[in-house]
């Protein structure tokens, strides 16, 4: 019989849906802006929220970089408290390697530094100074020059909480360098209406127009079309509003072109 | 003792698969082009076109390419040879098409139909006497079709040598295609659209230099995409037409692991499935349920083995 104090899956998977809107809230500047202490606060089990931190990873300081919304100390010492309980695995795949990375640096420049400081020039690049997680090497799909278009966008959909304004590392490098096959897998995953895919895909593309780079596909009208399916849940919620902020931060697209 | 190691084999090459399709494909189109015959009686007035009348002229495509292409072997092309003049002799050596054109003035299927017989030879003057007269009229220009079948009829009309004019720019302009829309709105029956505008601009990937150079790099863009997303729910009838399109680009694409696969789908008598359910029911059953992905077989192993040996 199921010990009823032991967290469930559904638990989980509702906490992450909750911290997702909470982060959709403050991105969206509505709601309390200490978005990651209240939420474990306020948790009935906070380990459970704790391990939603973790399952976010960069994503929770989204409204820091896109809304420049506070991110307090209560806030820093929740996210470092989640890498304490859940240490990022040795072995993990390279994937879950890089958005441990880069949360462990994000939570670096806001750990006490003020926002606005580019990730590449936060002093704290040590291992010393990210808790112990070194720099994984570049993501398999996503490093590979060979990989094929498809297993190149499986990958960055996967690493799609790094896409977000002021981060950078050749993962970033990847997404410019394969603007390309990721239209396609943008292109692939609306096709097949998985729209999380889809969401997190668009993301990058957002991301590579933000840097001045063209996709091939008019991500505008891409974006446009997935707010209003607004199916997927609160993470593509999360996903698609963090492509709209990254929108609504550049220079308009050209309509038209020949691959629009 | 040690475990085998499992490597995945790397596919045949593209030319082994093409050909396999195409002459497993033309052999079933020949054993079985029987069961595509005209009720006796028939007359221009049919009343479903599509039943066995428009395959005659899908075979006599096939045929006519497997002979342009001229790559087949000497049997291989003494096969195409049969089905065409089998097609033409139920056609009643054209007559059909001209009794069919008097009395349909604004049908287009006649012309369509014929262009794949003139493109092996076959010639019916009368017919093309009627082609010219009709193409003089304003109604050719104001009939209401939609776009891409207009690029048939300018196909059609430029393999059978009649002088009309074409704007083959406004008419491109105006298909789907043409416009380079958003790759992810494309739908089943738009995807066929798309094949059949390529099609027409490059006879069938004789011309592939015709292909502006925008839907050149747009099909080279999102082909690979649409390839894979039909390919996952079986359709092979329009992945097998998607791999003509392949074919008919300048610089063509075809993927090696693709073609093999479609190869493996295809039964060992040659027929093509339709798509992924079961095959069923009697000849007869199947030759009308799958005469279609079996003849796009053949066109699209003909071009693709064609494209691969010219490289």
């Amino acid at each position: 019989m199921p010990n009823p104090d032991t967290p469930s899956r559904t638990d989980y998977t509702a906490a992450v849906e909750s911290l997702a809107d909470r982060v959709l809230g403050a991105l969206r500047g509505a709601g309390d802006p200490a978005v990651v202490a209240s939420q474990v606060d306020e948790a009935p089990d906070p380990k459970v929220a704790l391990a939603a931190v973790r399952v976010l990873g960069p994503d929770v300081f989204a409204p820091a970089l896109l809304a420049e919304a506070p991110f307090g100390p209560g806030d820093a010492r929740a996210v470092a408290e989640s890498l304490r309980i859940f240490p990022p695995a040795p072995d993990a795949a390279p994937e879950a390697a890089w958005r441990d990375w880069t949360t462990v640096r994000l939570l670096a420049r806001y750990g006490g530094g003020s926002p606005g400081e580019t990730l590449t020039d936060t002093p704290a690049d040590t291992p010393e100074d990210t808790l112990g997680v070194r720099e994984p090497t570049p993501p398999g799909g996503a490093g590979s020059p060979g990989s094929s278009w498809r297993e190149l966008s499986l990958s960055m959909a996967q690493l799609s909480p790094l896409a977000l304004p002021n981060v950078d590392g050749p993962v970033h490098e990847t997404a410019l360098d394969r603007l390309r096959d990721l239209s396609r897998g943008a292109a692939r995953a609306m096709l097949r209406r998985d729209y999380p895919t889809a969401a997190r895909l668009a993301r990058w593309l957002a991301c590579a127009l933000h840097r001045g780079a063209r996709p091939d596909l008019d991500t505008a009208a891409l974006v446009r079309h997935l707010e209003l399916h607004c199916g997927g849940g609160g993470r593509t919620a999360l996903d698609t509003a963090v492509a709209r902020g990254l929108l609504d931060r550049t220079q308009p697209q050209r309509p038209g072109g020949p691959t629009a | 003792m040690s475990t085998p190691r499992t490597t995945a084999e790397a596919p045949a090459p593209v030319g082994r698969s093409a050909h396999r399709v195409s002459t497993r494909a033309l052999g079933w189109l020949r054993r079985h082009c029987e069961l595509g015959t005209l009720p006796p009686g028939t007359t221009s007035d049919m009343a479903d076109p599509d039943s066995i009348y428009k395959p005659l002229g899908e075979t006599a495509l096939a045929a006519s390419l497997v002979l342009r292409e001229g790559l087949a072997s000497a049997s291989e092309e003494r096969t195409a040879r049969e089905l065409l003049d089998f097609a033409w002799w139920e056609l009643r050596g054209g007559d059909m098409l001209y009794e069919r054109q008097l009395r349909y003035m604004m049908m287009v299927d006649p012309l369509e139909l014929y262009a794949h017989f003139v493109r092996a030879g076959y010639r019916h003057r009368r017919l093309e006497a009627l082609l010219d007269h009709l193409g003089g009229l304003v109604t050719m220009d104001a009939v209401e079709q939609v776009p891409n079948r207009r690029l048939a009829v300018a196909n059609a009309a430029r393999l059978t040598g009649l002088a009309r004019e074409t704007d083959w720019k406004r008419l491109t302009d105006a298909t789907w295609l043409g416009n380079t829309p958003e790759p992810w709105v494309i739908d089943w029956m738009t995807a066929y659209c798309v094949t059949h505008t390529v099609f027409h601009i490059t006879d069938w990937g004789a011309r592939p230099g015709d292909l502006p150079p925008h839907l050149e790099e747009y099909l080279q863009l999102w082909l690979p995409v649409w390839l894979d997303i039909w390919r996952e729910v079986q359709e092979w009838d329009l992945v097998t037409e998607l791999l003509i399109v392949g074919s008919c680009l300048r610089e063509p694409y075809a993927d090696p692991a693709l073609w093999e696969e479609l190869a493996s789908v295809q039964h060992e008598d040659g027929l093509m499935p339709r798509d992924g359910k079961e095959v069923e029911g009697d000849a007869a059953q199947r030759f009308r349920d799958h005469h279609h992905p079996t003849v796009v077989a053949a066109v699209a192993g003909t071009l693709a083995l064609s494209r691969a040996a010219r490289r």
